[in-house]
């Protein structure tokens, strides 16, 4: 009886795991480029029948990769995790924290949101130890421990979340074969790079893209700029100095910046459409003049997700390629990187969210996602042969070669500066007003909110 | 005399231009629209829908097959094709360098830098040939300056039609909508004959209230009533948002309705109580037949209004893929960062099917419930 009662157990959990395997994208123990063991030792936790609530910014072919990583969770642990996700999350997390049915673990692409959040009470602090391998074990690992800790209700600080998929913004776009056929080389720094620029047009081209539209957002890429060009024009603590306002907006090092990127956006010859088309044109539209004949412009510099929006069919690494935003050669202030990423916090403690986060530390829940598309890691400990293409790996070197990783500021910021004035501002510069009155404006709006 | 005949027929030319005028203002962006779900993502980028009826002249750029694929024919290799993939359209001038795109008339050879000799035809037939082997892993790219006649694709309906979980969401609007309009117009009709017809004290105040509540915005309610729904335990259900959208509804059905009735007959209504009917056998046996058409154009407005919800949709009932409405799948498959326009309006007009169905099947009792309570 108890022989025949085993029997059944075993043919059930092999049922069970066959199942699971069909829903793996890749299968278990059969790639070498993958940390296989880490899924195996995700097996030793035992979660059945206990189910976890995620909700997110992904949508669509997003979603779809995340629910492939979660997959391995699920089979490994018997865990039931839900991913539902898409546009409006911001708001839909708020109500939904504050209506009290928050999901277990909320994904967050604004610092800013979180350390709301974790303000009020709202995020469960993660153990000690999450810091400890953070540091350890995630490239410029200080600097993402920083990003996620943040003054709980009673005003001690701790960690509150965990960096997973991270985006790189310091990328110029370009078509190889426009370049061989015009006899561009790729510039390597920041002064070659405006030769690059001065060329083109002396030899009638177009040099740039830029497109600042985003519906209520129009503005954002403009802020990319402005920080790229903050991290090439100044320290790393001046760059957080004005992002936390401790450096006034109009600080003179900020009107540098800001009047750098104008070098660029604000000379009719330098950007398609001319200077006055950069604040409308969507930026969904602009990296699409790479691709006209003739070319509409040469470069476009934009984050790594942009490749979604060229053509159908164009093959990135191929048809389209990046090179990084370089530094100034004469500033020696390293090759710094700015970027994105988001943020999982836990929202709703339970012992499946707390072991979803250990999950997050694995190797594993990071190379399932890199050997498909769309994703970077600052993760050490994972291989990073497991790139899908190498165009990502190109990307991830970027990433970990960085003497300077910040965070793109404008999400830092108050919203209603970095989602507000800093947008609208950027727009006004670009259609003419000049750098230190956008800046004064910006500054005197941050001084109202104190 | 001859004269105010002149003016009047003036008048009614003015007006009906007006109204034609009106008419085109209104259906010209929903025209635009619908061409523009029959055609995909670069199209639309690259030229307005007016231009989308007529042939196009376009700079194409083509990828010639890859070196390997060479033949060697009377000792020369060569790679031929044709820019177009045999499809119609005709080639006015070509080039081989994106610097000059259409440096060349067509029929004329080519040599490029790498001693490659490349010619176009009018057709789109192009050769390329060598003397040696030629090298590299990718094919020569040959720009032309093309004529194309209009291309449509139906690739957008397939999309949205075919989508992972649409059945599903069809289904799920569905489950949220009737109910959600069902009933509000019972509790409407009930409280409307109540306010028009029974006489109690506070009668006025509570009307003059129903029409205060008509001013207040439901986004004003949404996290205190979901906070109420957890406490009490609905939480995130369709129970939650049949409630949320009965209590939105409310307020304009009540009023509707109430106007309506009033407007009824009153010897009607008092012949019945002195045949000794009840209030409730009025409201059952006179009232609601005659409310028919208030309760038709209510529940069109009702109708409409939940189907095309989002936000209450979404915070009340949840976005799992059991819960989620067609809005809200529509909204996933315009990507994440919403740069799919072709998807949107294809999905427009996806979801103009089901309303157009009910305002179609009640339109009758829309343009008669529409004078509820203007005319007494």
């Amino acid at each position: 009886m108890k022989s025949n009662y085993l029997m059944g157990a075993a043919a059930i959990a092999l049922l069970a795991g066959a199942a699971q395997a069909q829903d793996l994208k890749f299968e278990p123990g059969a790639d070498a480029r993958f940390n296989w063991d880490s899924f195996e030792a995700l097996k030793s936790v035992d979660l059945k029948g206990q189910s976890l609530k995620i909700d997110g910014p992904w949508g669509g072919v997003d979603k779809e990769l995340f629910e492939s990583v979660i997959a391995y969770f699920e089979a490994a642990t018997g865990a039931d995790v839900e991913y539902s996700g898409g546009d409006g999350f911001e708001q839909r997390v708020m109500i939904d924290v504050e209506a009290g049915s928050p999901p277990g673990i909320a994904v967050i692409p604004q610092p800013g949101l979180a350390a709301d959040l974790a303000k009020r009470g709202k995020l469960a602090p993660l153990p000690a130890e999450t810091s400890a391998w953070l540091l350890e074990n995630y490239a410029a690992g200080q600097s993402w421990v920083d990003l996620a800790s943040y003054a709980g209700p009673d005003g001690t600080k701790a960690l509150y979340g965990m960096f997973y998929k991270v985006d790189v913004k310091s990328l110029v776009w370009y078509v190889p074969e426009n370049f061989e056929d015009a006899g561009y080389a790729i510039p390597t720094s920041m002064e070659e790079l405006k030769a690059l620029t001065e060329q083109i047009v002396a030899d009638g081209g177009t040099p740039w893209c830029i497109g600042l539209g985003s519906g209520p957002a129009t503005g954002w890429p403009a802020t990319d700029w402005v920080e790229d060009m903050m991290l090439r024009n100044n320290t790393p603590q001046e760059y957080d100095a004005w992002v936390s306002n401790d450096m006034k907006f109009n600080d003179p090092k900020v009107v540098t910046a800001v009047e750098d990127f104008g070098w660029f956006a604000r000379t009719d010859a330098n950007v398609a459409g001319g200077s006055g088309a950069v604040g409308s044109t969507d930026f969904r539209d602009s990296p699409k003049g790479l691709f006209t004949s003739p070319p509409a412009c040469y470069m476009h510099k934009q984050a790594s997700f942009i490749p979604s929006f060229f053509p159908e069919g164009t093959v990135v690494g191929q048809d389209a390629d990046f090179f990084y935003f370089p530094a100034y050669a004469d500033k020696d202030l390293g090759r710094p990187v700015l970027g994105a990423g988001t943020l999982f916090v836990i929202t709703q403690d339970s012992p499946v969210a707390q072991e979803f986060m250990k999950f997050l530390q694995s190797p594993i829940a990071h190379e399932v996602w890199m050997a498909q598309s769309g994703f970077l890691t600052p993760h050490k400990g994972v291989n990073p042969d497991a790139y899908g293409d190498p165009t990502l790996k190109k990307m991830g070197d970027i990433l970990l070669g960085a003497d300077t990783f910040r965070f793109d500021g404008s999400d830092l910021m108050p919203g209603a500066i970095g989602a507000g004035v800093f947008w609208t501002g950027m727009v006004d510069y670009t259609s003419g007003k000049d750098a230190a009155t956008v800046t004064a404006d910006i500054q005197k709006t941050w001084d109202s909110i104190k | 005399m001859e004269g105010i005949v002149g003016t009047k027929s003036r008048l009614v030319w003015a007006v009906n231009l007006c109204a034609l005028v009106l008419v085109l203002l209104w259906t010209f962006p929903t025209f635009g629209l619908l061409v523009s779900s029959f055609r995909d993502r670069d199209q639309i980028s690259a030229s307005g829908w007016w231009k989308a009826m007529f042939p196009a002249e376009a700079s194409v750029q083509y990828r010639a097959a890859g070196p390997d694929t060479a033949k060697l024919i009377d000792g020369l290799y060569v790679i031929e094709g044709n820019i177009f993939d045999g499809g119609p359209g005709e080639v006015t001038a070509f080039g081989t360098s994106i610097r000059e795109p259409g440096a060349h008339i067509v029929g004329t050879d080519v040599v490029t830098d790498d001693g490659e000799v490349v010619t176009v035809a009018g057709s789109g037939d192009f050769r390329i040939s060598s003397t040696a082997p030629m090298e590299g892993t990718r094919g020569m790219r040959i720009f032309a300056t093309s004529v194309t006649p209009a291309k449509f694709t139906f690739e957008n309906y397939g999309r949205v039609m075919g989508a992972e979980g649409i059945g599903r969401a069809f289904l799920n609007t569905m489950t949220v909508s009737i109910p959600a309009t069902v009933i509000p117009i019972l509790v409407a009709a009930f409280a409307a004959y109540a306010l028009a017809w029974m006489e109690f004290p506070g009668r006025a105040l509570i009307v003059a209230l129903v029409v205060g509540l008509l001013v207040v915005p439901l986004q004003l309610a949404l996290i205190p009533l979901l906070k109420m729904h957890n406490e009490i335990g609905i939480g995130k259900s369709y129970i939650g948002i049949w409630l949320a959208h009965t209590g939105f509804g409310l307020p304009l059905a009540i009023y509707l309705l109430r106007n309506y009735m009033i407007g009824l007959p009153r010897e009607i209504i008092e012949s019945a109580r002195v045949d000794g009917a009840t209030d409730f056998q009025i409201f059952l046996k006179i009232i609601l037949p005659l409310s028919f058409p208030a309760l038709a154009s209510f529940a069109i407005f009702q109708f409409l209004w939940t189907w095309n919800d989002l936000l209450v949709a979404i915070v009340f009932l949840g976005n799992s893929e059991d819960q989620l409405v067609m809005t809200g799948q529509l909204k996933n498959l315009m990507g994440s960062r919403g740069g799919d326009w072709e998807i949107l309006a294809t999905s427009a007009f996806v979801t103009i099917a089901v309303p157009l169905v009910v305002f179609f099947a009640m339109q009758t009792y829309l343009v008669r419930g529409l004078l509820a309570g203007s005319v007494k």
